[in-house]
């Protein structure tokens, strides 16, 4: 093996090395710019309790007691599986999956609804606020 | 966002997985590389040397050797064609490989080696000491278990190339060290050591029988001595020096010695009982036959002659050398035998040497510090004046072969000599048809190595 | 667009990793006239700089797999061009360009998550109709058609199609039935019924090659379904199903046909020049190049069958080195690792993207390790590097795929609108009023 043979291998590989650092890193820089799109398409919106703020942040937000639930709710009023929430073109809708309690949104017990800003959603004893993010 | 960092996590396990495959891969063919080039088509072979320097091998050919400047061990280092397969080389040749994965193929100028323990000046003059009769000779440091002599007749100069196989005479091709023959009267130090482990010394001492040139075992058959005229009564030191056949053949059926001892025994020290399948022990890569034997019944006639050293037994001459060592040694265990002593890779670094290692213990030390006292005493009464100069215990050996028509001469012993531990075996095949002595052929031996090895 | 230097950083380190390439096959390579570089390297950097111009009228919200992709798709367009004397292997270039348009195919067809769960249905069918294509136009049970001059793998195709029937929703998962005391998605068993057929066809087929790449996604699959309705991965049933997958296993392994058998239980040293030829030389090749490889065209590779597909790796280890190798495969790496740096906003997409992960590792697994005999030896091509036509486009499509996950558009099918165009809704900024009920 001669030795331009090894730098030139190793010149190639390294450019290579550098380009994949360098897309890693613009990956890294598009998770952020991702994240605000994503608010900008979700309208800032988030869920609140009393001191804890859920965000929402896909677009299928399942609402329940149960453990995987993407916003649980340790309550044994609330059902396992109680609610989702879904978003399209930027309005969050919730809709009752079957909870033995019902969904009141604004004190009127509803199966599906679009979703206003400052809302208050109640699932069995819980109350949550549907609210723009940075608002406490 | 959990049921997302679900489908991550899964993600995550696949491609963990992966790499691990891929690490794993990566540490496999780092690892087996060389052995991938030695089945590529180019590769370049290093050299194997001699204690002293002297190649004995060049895989780029390009040595120039002089004219049976290899025969005396040529059918142990081999060659690479791939005819002489229980040799050093083609069972050490990954060790000569000119490459590595770091600095890939050498072809020219590697430094990849083997270095064996051999002394090619010794073992030439052992080779010349039989005058071309047939047979071999081994011997090796019985405290560091390096192999110094190896010899082996009939032999061809594997350097110059060897073609018509069918033509050379059978046995050309390969160092009979290491296949089984019939051991003769050296089996009985192996007997010796059975009853001592049994009987103790003080037993064993006691008993003594006598011998009238003949002896009609219990089973009804004649065991013959080579003395017709008998050798009166003796006990075990005088048997074992008049190597009397009668004598063991009643020490067989003797009570105080049940054969299902005898075979545990021999199990210990590594016979196969009653199997013709040997099995193999192995030096440095080269397969080795192990002892066997064929143990019944105590008065039946193969028995006990089986544990006098003729009929069905059978011994390698490396391993009646290596037994020599646990006795000489004093501690039952066996010094294990190397050929190679260090090896370096294609960049000259050493990437092997061996370090001495010992077997199991075969039998207990005081049987051995016995066992070599006997052995002692006949070589002080019986060789002082044909190998002298040395302190050497031995004991020699007529073997039966080709159903009695013709006799090999073997001779087992080791030098009493901390600064000369040698144990050496040497085997005369059809001794009455030369004048050669396997005691003149010791002596060449000893001499030799004493000249270049101490 | 805030990420604009970013992305010409990007593109500038794509074109030095693939000018660092040409120059070393310009100073090492083995070539008879200057100008056959001279076309790669024009062909290369072409292919780099219009794609880079394409990019700009393709409105996404991340570009890290594209880069990644032209950067994958060039590299194999040198590496497929090297092999044996350089050459700028056209067929291979040309595919490549198929594989980038395939691969804006997929990115436009998989945006829309919802409309894309509400043609399941033609998945199911699709795979159907190419099953049935299989069964009646490829002759004498082998998965491949001949067009000419062209030959077609249909099961390739199937790929993608089993990807998008595999990934599923959790609004999907919440439409239960009960049948007896049970609650069961209807969907989760047709996909169970799909892959049954699948086995049987590629059983029949004798493509037990591929299959593994099916039971990969289905398993992805099979997994995010099954733990949905229980808690995260229920320890138990992960080892139950372990369990099951292996006797599976065993039992196929000890049933299997006798040339899988075969396959299995070669032993490829001691029949280098039967059924072990193409391993044994591909690890002596490996062992040849070592780590940096015995330059451009200069391997023996080239001269064994399938030296450009099924023991790809070997053939650019000699060439390239194994840190070359290495390197590819972890681009390809990072191409399925971009889900997890930046997260789809679905959980379609995210089952989706899983799928996809799945394929292209147990492709390149299957590949590489077969090759090195590691596990048995299968045809299976190495997604981006090995040549092939139907499988670089399937590639490209998937990769297309995973774009899609990271540029979703979230609107209702039944009045179908372009991402851009949809205003955010502004929420009255009204104050907020504690209704009827008190806390």
């Amino acid at each position: 093996m001669n030795t331009l043979n090894l730098v030139l291998c190793a010149v190639a590989a390294a450019s290579l090395d550098i380009c994949a650092l360098v897309l890693i890193l613009t990956a890294y820089q598009e998770r952020n710019t991702g994240k605000k799109r994503w608010n900008r398409m979700t309208s800032f919106m988030e869920l609140a309790d009393y001191s804890v703020s859920y965000p929402l942040d896909c677009d299928e937000i399942l609402i329940g007691r149960h453990a995987s639930a993407d916003i649980r709710l340790p309550d044994l009023s609330v059902s396992r599986y109680h609610a989702i929430m879904t978003v399209s073109n930027g309005v969050w809708t919730i809709t009752d999956i079957g909870s033995k309690s019902g969904i009141f949104v604004n004190g009127n017990l509803i199966k599906t609804i679009q979703l206003r800003e400052n809302d208050v959603i109640k699932l069995g004893n819980r109350r949550l606020v549907f609210r723009r993010k940075g608002v406490n | 966002m959990k049921s997302i960092k679900r489908c991550q996590g899964l993600m995550s396990l696949v491609l963990i997985l992966f790499i691990i495959g891929m690490v794993a891969l990566v540490v496999k063919i780092y690892r087996e590389s060389s052995f991938y080039m030695m089945n590529s088509d180019d590769l370049s072979l290093g050299k194997v040397y001699d204690r002293n320097g002297d190649v004995l091998f060049d895989g780029s050919g390009k040595t120039e050797f002089e004219d049976n400047y290899l025969i005396d061990v040529g059918n142990l280092i081999g060659d690479d064609n791939g005819q002489m397969t229980n040799t050093l080389v083609s069972r050490n040749i990954k060790r000569l490989n000119n490459y590595s994965f770091n600095s890939g193929l050498v072809s020219s100028g590697g430094k990849a080696s083997i270095h064996t323990t051999l002394d090619h000046e010794a073992n030439r003059k052992v080779y010349d000491a039989f005058y071309g009769q047939d047979g071999c000779a081994v011997a090796y440091n019985y405290k560091t278990g390096e192999i110094l002599i190896c010899t082996s007749l009939p032999s061809i100069d594997v350097t110059k190339g060897y073609e018509n196989i069918e033509e050379l005479r059978s046995g050309t091709l390969m160092s009979k060290n290491m296949y089984r023959t019939v051991p003769g009267s050296t089996q009985k130090v192996s007997t010796v050591i059975a009853a001592l482990e049994i009987m103790g010394a003080d037993t064993l001492f006691s008993k003594s029988f006598s011998c009238s040139g003949t002896y009609e075992n219990k089973g009804g058959n004649n065991i013959d001595c080579h003395n017709i005229y008998g050798h009166g009564e003796q006990n075990i030191q005088q048997a074992v020096e008049n190597s009397c056949n009668p004598f063991f053949a009643q020490l067989v059926e003797d009570e105080d010695f049940p054969l299902k001892k005898i075979k545990s025994i021999y199990k210990e020290m590594g016979y196969t009982i009653n199997d013709d399948n040997c099995g193999y022990f192995d030096i440095d890569g080269i397969k080795c036959d192990k002892a066997s034997t064929t143990l019944n019944d105590p008065y039946e006639f193969k028995t006990q002659w089986g544990c006098i050293g003729q009929g069905d037994t059978l011994v390698s001459p490396i391993q009646l050398m290596m037994w020599q060592s646990a006795i000489a040694n004093e501690t039952g265990k066996m010094t294990m035998p190397y050929l190679i002593s260090y090896t370096t890779d294609v960049n000259g670094k050493e990437n092997y040497s061996v370090e001495t290692e010992f077997s199991d213990r075969i039998f207990s030390s005081n049987t051995a510090s016995t066992t070599k006292q006997i052995l002692l005493t006949n070589g002080e009464n019986n060789y002082s004046s044909l190998i002298s100069g040395y302190t050497i215990g031995v004991k020699s050996g007529t073997a039966q072969v080709n159903e009695g028509r013709n006799e090999n001469s073997l001779l087992v012993g080791f030098v009493e000599d901390k600064d000369f531990p040698i144990a050496f075996c040497i085997l005369l095949e059809d001794k009455n048809n030369t004048s050669v002595k396997t005691e003149s052929i010791a002596k060449v031996m000893l001499d030799s190595l004493s000249e270049t090895y101490s | 667009m805030s990420n604009k230097m970013t992305y010409v950083f990007s593109a500038l380190f794509v074109l030095i990793a693939h000018i660092g390439m040409l120059l070393n096959i310009f100073f090492n390579g083995n070539y008879s006239g200057v100008g056959s570089v001279i076309i790669l390297s024009a062909a290369v950097i072409f292919l780099d700089v219009v794609y880079f111009m394409a990019m700009l009228f393709f409105k996404q919200n991340t570009y890290a797999i594209d880069f990644l992709l032209i950067l994958l798709l060039n590299m194999s367009v040198i590496f497929q061009s090297c092999f044996g004397g350089v050459r700028l292997s056209v067929k291979h270039y040309i595919t490549c360009i198929v594989a980038l348009a395939s691969c804006r195919v997929g990115y436009i067809l998989c945006r829309n998550h919802k409309w894309l769960q509400q043609q399941k249905k033609y998945f199911y069918i699709g795979i159907g109709i190419l099953m049935i294509v299989i069964l009646t136009l490829t002759g004498s049970r082998s998965m491949w058609i001949s067009l000419g001059p062209i030959t077609i793998q249909p099961s390739e195709f199937m790929k993608p199609l089993f990807v998008l029937a595999c990934a599923t929703s959790i609004a999907e998962q919440q439409n239960k039935h009960k049948i007896l005391k049970f609650h069961v998605v209807y969907e989760n068993f047709a996909l169970f019924g799909l892959m049954a057929m699948i086995f049987l066809l590629q059983w029949w087929c004798r493509d037990l090659g591929s299959l593994p790449t099916f039971v990969a996604i289905y398993a992805c699959g099979f997994l995010l379904r099954i733990c949905y309705p229980k808690a995260k991965f229920s320890k138990n049933k992960l080892i139950a199903a372990g369990a099951v997958l292996l006797v599976v296993a065993i039992i196929g392994i000890k049933f299997a046909p006798s040339y899988v058998q075969d396959r299995l239980h070669v032993d490829i040293w001691s029949d280098q020049s039967g059924g072990g030829y193409q391993q044994s030389q591909a690890l002596i090749g490996i062992a040849n190049g070592g780590w940096f490889g015995k330059g451009p065209g200069h391997g023996y590779l080239h001269n064994i069958f399938a030296h450009d597909n099924d023991i790809v790796f070997a053939t650019i280890s000699e060439e390239w080195g194994l840190l070359y190798a290495l390197m590819m495969v972890f681009v390809i790496l990072i191409i399925v690792m971009i889900p997890l740096i930046n997260p789809p906003r679905s959980y379609f997409h995210a089952t989706m993207a899983t799928g996809i992960c799945a394929s292209f590792a147990v492709q390149m697994a299957l590949n590489i390790f077969g090759s090195c005999n590691m596990i048995p030896f299968t045809g299976v091509t190495i997604p981006f590097i090995s040549s092939g036509g139907s499988s670089l486009m399937v590639s490209g499509l998937m990769a297309g795929m995973l774009i899609a996950c990271q540029s979703p558009v979230f609107v209702q099918t039944k009045k179908p609108k372009k991402k851009k165009s949809v205003q955010p809704v502004n929420y009255p900024q009204q104050q907020y009023i504690p209704r009827r009920e008190s806390y």
